[in-house]
């Protein structure tokens, strides 16, 4: 299995198809490339506290962006996401409803019985209790 | 009766089991009751079964296979003929006679020592019955490795003692080089025809070379040396008179060391096709007996004028088995097995009495305070100068008789020797037993007569020493040989000397005069006056035992040492233990380097793995190259 | 037992799926440690004989799964092991899973989801199967590894677990990528005729099964992509370590030897150059490090390492004797590490200092423990030492230029014995006032039922295999 790289473009072989394209990416990096690098050698530089400080619209910034959010803020994302994707299955479902017929209806059911269970057990758990 | 062979080893086997499991909890006289019990059961069997054999012959008695491989099947079975048979009631009959003995003379010892002491004995009885009862080699050598290993315990038995370990170590190391000899002989049978039973054996000596032959004799006679102690393998038995007094008589006296003259004459017929062999044999057993004999004059303790006395009617006995005169050899095994245990036991008596003092200058003048140990010792002198009609005078005779039909030097030396045995015995006897008492004045206080228990076996003993003979008077002297006729079956070899009556009375004259003249110049020089001083010259050679131990020491044993040493410091140290903790080292290195690897961060995992992907996917790129570099090289 | 294809191990799958969902409700409803451990032992003795059930013909779910999942005597009877293994595991260590925090009940489920992606791994037929399997056995892992929430260590390997494992799996889904892309097909046993259609990317194929090679050696924690399985296994509650390390690890070689059984012509002549260098690393990188290690949980952590090593030696042989000794392997290895880890559960103190003069204080404990060390080692008469032979013995069988690999193992086996022995040695020999939680009657029955286990599988290890064949 040497030189594979040969062989891998041999077996296309149509390498050349995709020359451009290998043009184009190189000239989007080498583009992205020589401006960053010319603005940055070419631009004034004057560096005070002010300049360095965070824009933030004039307002005097204070504190830190990153403050903790409360664990709760997270769980309760993460079961709508959950859920949020169970509904996104219904669209494909959705479309092919005749086709799938009683067999397709009851393996959705099983589905959603499955996702009711996880409901019954988040609501039990009480995932979903803001206050505790 | 044949039903119960198997009783005679097992009882033994299940009086050491109990007695050395139960050595704690049992009391002293249950010790020795059981010790003492199975032996007496295992003569009792053995004296049936010897009038069995004697009326209807012997057999073999298979148990089952022990080996049994494609084409080497080793079975568990015992052969019980004539000789087995007569080994049998001595070793049996005496041991009885020695367990009674010690039960009175180990008293001293605590409860577990002593059931330890009853416990190895009893042991030794069984490999010793094992070793004889044998209807092949490999039993036999079970046997013989038994009773190697229970000399070893029982001459270490005080282990306390430094020197007696030694001596101890000394008997097995010495053994185990004739146990070579023995195994390799072993090996060779099978080897050439591919069975160990004495009978296949002898039977298929026509599928051996004379070469064959000559070896595998050879080979066993080495064994023999080791536990027989012969020349040059001789100077363990001395030594091993480090173990109790009872065990000397049993085993370094009456029986193990006569385990070379059974085995050689077990095999008589194999000896009998290698003049070689027999030459030698002869040659070893005359010079040991003579050697031993010159050494026996100058020793100082008791036991170890006896011990070499042992080596030098040992001595006799090969030269008997080396001229043909089988049957000698084995009468005077049976004899000598009366008068050395008597002997022996006699001397433990004394050793008792004088509170384990051996050195005989300190002794003299017991006559009065042991009477009893006095008759039947003096009873054991005589039996083993051979004066008629004790029994040694009769066995020697035999083996006299028939060295001298063989060469009449042999006759010679072997005369000259039985002067220098009655020399020395009756020295030890005079110094012993005649003159005044030597010793410190606490001793002369507490010499007393012993108990029962030991002057019984004694007694029994000296009454064997002095009719002993009468089993086997020669024909010129009106007898029938008897023993001769007896084992006529299994020993086929004999060589029968036909010499003259005149000739055989005057060999006979000869060899008791000059030992009644040994006798006589012995008690005179030594009952009044003994020799106290250390010896002078020659005699001091003789008092060192000719150097040999020196001798053995210098040439073989600090050799031995120091390529030992030079393997210990150099190679084992430096080499071997150097790689094996280099290796240890080397992980160790490594695993504390290996370990930093291990940092706990993520990233740094990850990126070794990228790094290990893309080692991988450039392996698999550039397989055929890797693959044939290493099949170049490897 | 016919094969068939179109019909998986349902059984096992959906029961152990239904049952953790049951568990995890059941959470909801008792309350008592006792009760939740109790519903824990049920539901598993629900799903062995569910799975029994199957593998006995006698009742089974019929779905079709179009080839995705196959049922397979090999499969059947690795998940009838590992349902016994858990089931005894949870016997063993049931009172310790529920200590670990608050949500014993969700412990017990989470590790029932795991096997649920264990059995599907053993009976896979195509790759987004595999790629489910794996996640839905790992996953659970994350959560059960940082389950003692106060513990920094645990949230440390949790995350980093997860982190590690989601790169991996990145691997294994571009290897998935890339093997669609040189044949068309997720199935990994490939029609002739899609095979030929993809000629022209047939080149992708080696290279997305060196990318699925990769992967699962993560999986398995062989080097060079073991690292997080010293932190992870270290950090983690011991109780979920000892799961992680028997359970979970031999159903990823469950998957492996599949996929090398169907799928190793097609790396060509690397794999024999690949297969080696990955099996020496990891028997040195496991056995090395563990020389070096304070804690014995740590040690052992190293030593599974060192284990995978020897497990790989069956993907030279990855048809009937390969499985064989992968099945022995599996067992005897199992239940030595459960019960060594149950032992150490039971420690308060993981160091080897910890151990000393265990034999005293706690006999049976340190004999039971002498003998899952053994086995561990490798010993003759525990049931280790056999499987190391049928694992060596599989790559001897293969070729006898794997010689010398086997060698280097027998050396490293050699120096195993040393860190493994310096339990025992701390057990037996060293002066010390060994420390231990409370120990049931119970505990202690269990712990010799197992240990006689591996001296009855080392003895004759043809009770065991016999089974396989039955």
């Amino acid at each position: 299995m040497s030189n594979i790289l040969s062989v891998l473009l041999q077996a296309t072989n149509t390498a050349d198809n995709y020359f451009p394209i290998g043009i184009q990416l190189i000239f989007a990096a080498g583009f992205v490339a020589t401006m960053i690098a010319v603005s940055a050698l070419l631009g004034p530089k004057r560096k005070t506290k002010e300049k360095l400080e965070n824009f933030t619209s004039g307002i005097e910034s204070h504190g830190d962006a990153r403050q903790p959010v409360a664990i709760k803020y997270f769980l309760v994302a993460i079961l709508f996401v959950l859920f949020d994707v169970e509904v996104i299955f219904f669209y494909p479902y959705a479309v092919n409803f005749r086709e799938l017929g009683w067999e397709g209806f009851m393996a959705v059911l099983m589905f959603v019985a499955f996702f009711l269970i996880g409901f019954i057990y988040i609501i039990k758990k009480g995932a979903l209790n803001w206050e505790d | 009766m044949n039903q119960l062979v198997y009783l005679i080893p097992l009882l033994p086997l299940i009086g050491f089991l109990i007695n050395g499991l139960l050595r704690k909890s049992l009391s002293k006289s249950v010790i020795a009751i059981i010790g003492s019990g199975v032996i007496l059961a295992s003569f009792v069997i053995s004296l049936v079964l010897f009038f069995q054999v004697k009326s209807s012959g012997g057999q073999i008695i298979n148990y089952f296979n022990l080996i049994n491989l494609d084409k080497l099947v080793i079975p568990f079975a015992f052969q019980i003929d004539q000789l087995s048979s007569l080994f049998l009631l001595i070793i049996t009959g005496i041991g009885f006679l020695i367990h009674l003995y010690s039960a009175a003379y180990m008293h001293e010892e605590t409860n577990e020592h002593y059931g330890r002491y009853f416990a190895y004995l009893n042991l030794f009885v069984f490999s010793m019955l094992l070793l004889v009862m044998g209807a092949n080699y490999v039993i036999m050598f079970f046997g013989w490795e038994g009773v190697g290993l229970c000399s070893y315990l029982l001459i270490g038995f005080w282990f306390k003692n430094d020197n007696y370990n030694y001596a101890a170590k000394k008997a097995f190391i010495m053994n185990r080089i004739g146990d070579l000899g023995f195994l390799l002989a072993v090996f060779w049978m099978i080897a050439k025809i591919g069975t160990v039973n004495y009978t296949d054996v002898f039977a298929a000596t026509s599928n051996f070379s004379s070469a064959d032959i000559t070896a595998i004799t050879i080979l066993l006679f080495i064994g023999a040396m080791g536990k027989s102690a012969q020349i040059p393998l001789y100077t363990w038995l001395p030594d091993a008179m480090a173990g109790p007094t009872p065990v000397s008589a049993l085993i370094h006296a009456a029986t193990m060391v006569t385990a070379g003259i059974y085995m050689i004459t077990r095999s008589n017929i194999l000896y009998s096709l290698s003049e070689v062999t027999q030459h030698l044999v002869a040659i070893v057993g005359l010079a040991t007996a003579l050697f031993a004999a010159t050494i026996a004059i100058k020793q100082n303790d008791i036991k170890k004028v006896l011990a070499y006395s042992t080596v030098s009617q040992l001595g006799y006995m090969f030269l008997g088995l080396g001229v043909g005169a089988y049957t000698g050899a084995v009468f005077h095994v049976m004899t000598h097995a009366f008068f050395k245990a008597l002997l022996f036991l006699g001397a433990g008596s004394v050793i008792h009495a004088m509170h384990h003092e051996q050195d005989m200058r300190k002794m003299g003048g017991l006559k009065k305070y042991l009477p009893i140990t006095h008759i039947t010792f003096l009873v054991g002198c005589i039996a083993i100068s051979g004066i008629p009609p004790f029994s040694g005078f009769f066995s020697k005779d035999e083996i006299l008789a028939a060295a001298y039909a063989k060469n009449p030097i042999y006759w010679g030396i072997g005369v000259a020797t039985a002067a220098l045995t009655a020399f020395y015995m009756f020295r030890l006897y005079a110094t012993t037993f005649l003159g005044n008492f030597r010793g410190s004045h606490e001793q002369a206080h507490h010499l007393h007569e012993s108990p029962s228990a030991m002057t019984i076996p004694l007694i029994v003993l000296a009454a064997l020493s002095v009719v002993g003979g009468f089993f086997n008077v020669p024909e010129v002297l009106g007898g029938h040989s008897s023993l001769h006729q007896f084992l006529s079956p299994a020993i086929t070899s004999e060589v029968v000397h036909e010499a003259s009556h005149s000739t055989e009375y005057m060999l006979m004259g000869i060899s008791v005069a000059v030992a009644v003249i040994a006798i006589v110049i012995a008690i005179n020089k030594f009952s009044k006056k003994p020799e106290l001083q250390d010896a002078q010259g020659f005699a001091k050679v003789l008092e060192n035992k000719w150097y040999v131990d020196e001798l053995y020491d210098n040439i073989i044993v600090k050799p031995l040492n120091s390529l030992g040493s030079f393997f210990k410091n150099i190679i084992e140290r430096r080499g071997i233990d150097g790689m094996v903790n280099g290796v240890g080292k080397l992980v160790n290195y490594s695993a504390r380097q290996l370990r930093l690897l291990q940092s706990g961060l993520v990233g740094g995992y990850i990126l070794f793995m990228v790094l290990a992907i893309i080692v991988l996917i450039y392996v698999w790129i550039n397989d055929n190259h890797i693959l044939s570099f290493f099949y170049k090289y490897f | 037992m016919p094969e068939r294809a179109e019909l998986g191990v349902m059984n096992a799958i959906i029961f152990s799926a239904l049952i953790g969902v049951v568990m995890m409700l059941g959470g909801i409803v008792i309350k008592s440690n006792a009760g939740i451990k109790l519903l824990a032992i049920i539901l598993l003795f629900i799903l062995l004989g569910s799975h029994l059930a199957e593998y006995y013909d006698l009742f089974n779910i019929h779905i079709q799964t179009h080839g995705m999942l196959a049922k397979s005597r090999f499969g059947m009877f690795f998940n009838t092991i590992i349902i016994s293994l858990t089931l005894l595991y949870v016997l063993l260590s049931g009172d310790e899973i529920v200590k670990v925090g608050t949500y014993g009940a969700e412990y017990f489920a989470l590790i029932f989801f795991s096997l649920c992606g264990a059995t599907i791994l053993s009976s896979y037929n195509n790759l987004l199967m595999l790629f489910l399997g794996v996640e839905i056995m790992t996953i659970p892992l994350f959560v059960l590894t940082s389950s003692e929430k106060k513990n920094l260590k645990s949230n440390e390997a949790g995350l980093k677990y997860f982190l590690m494992g989601s790169f991996s799996t990145g691997i294994l889904l571009m290897g998935i990528a890339l093997y669609y892309g040189g044949t068309g097909l997720f199935a990994i046993e490939a029609s002739k005729a899609a095979n030929e259609a993809q000629q022209a990317f047939r080149i992708l194929l080696p290279l997305g099964l060196l990318f699925i090679f990769i992967s699962l050696s993560f999986k398995v924690s062989a080097a060079p992509f073991h690292f997080w399985t010293p932190d992870v296994y270290d950090g983690a509650p011991s109780v979920f370590t000892s799961f992680m390390a028997t359970i979970v690890k031999t159903a990823g070689f469950i998957a492996f030897i599949k996929l090398f059984e169907l799928r190793s012509v097609d790396m060509g002549y690397s794999w024999k150059i690949l297969l080696p260098l990955i099996i020496i690393l990891t028997l040195l990188a496991g056995n090395i490090t563990a020389v070096f290690q304070q804690s014995v949980k740590r040690m052992l952590a190293y030593s599974s390492i060192a284990h995978a090593g020897f497990m790989l030696f069956a993907l030279y042989n990855p048809n009937d004797f390969g499985k064989q000794g992968i099945m022995l392997y599996t067992v005897a290895y199992s239940l030595a590490t459960i019960g060594t880890f149950a032992v150490l559960t039971k420690m308060k103190d993981y160091t080897y200092e910890g151990y000393n003069g265990l034999a005293k204080t706690k006999p049976v404990l340190a004999a039971t423990n002498t003998i899952f060390i053994l086995s561990l080692a490798g010993i003759p008469l525990t049931a280790g030492f056999f499987a190391k032979y049928y694992m060596l013995a599989s790559a001897l069988k293969e070729s006898t230029s794997n010689l010398w690999l086997v060698i280097v193992a027998v050396l490293f086996a050699a120096v195993s014995v040393y860190y493994y022995f310096r339990v025992i040695q701390a057990m037996y020999f060293k002066d010390g006032n060994a420390e231990t939680t409370e120990i049931k009657p119970f505990f202690k029955t269990l712990l010799i039922i197992i240990a006689a286990l591996i001296i009855v599988i080392g003895l004759m290890p043809s009770l065991l295999l016999d089974l396989f064949y039955a």
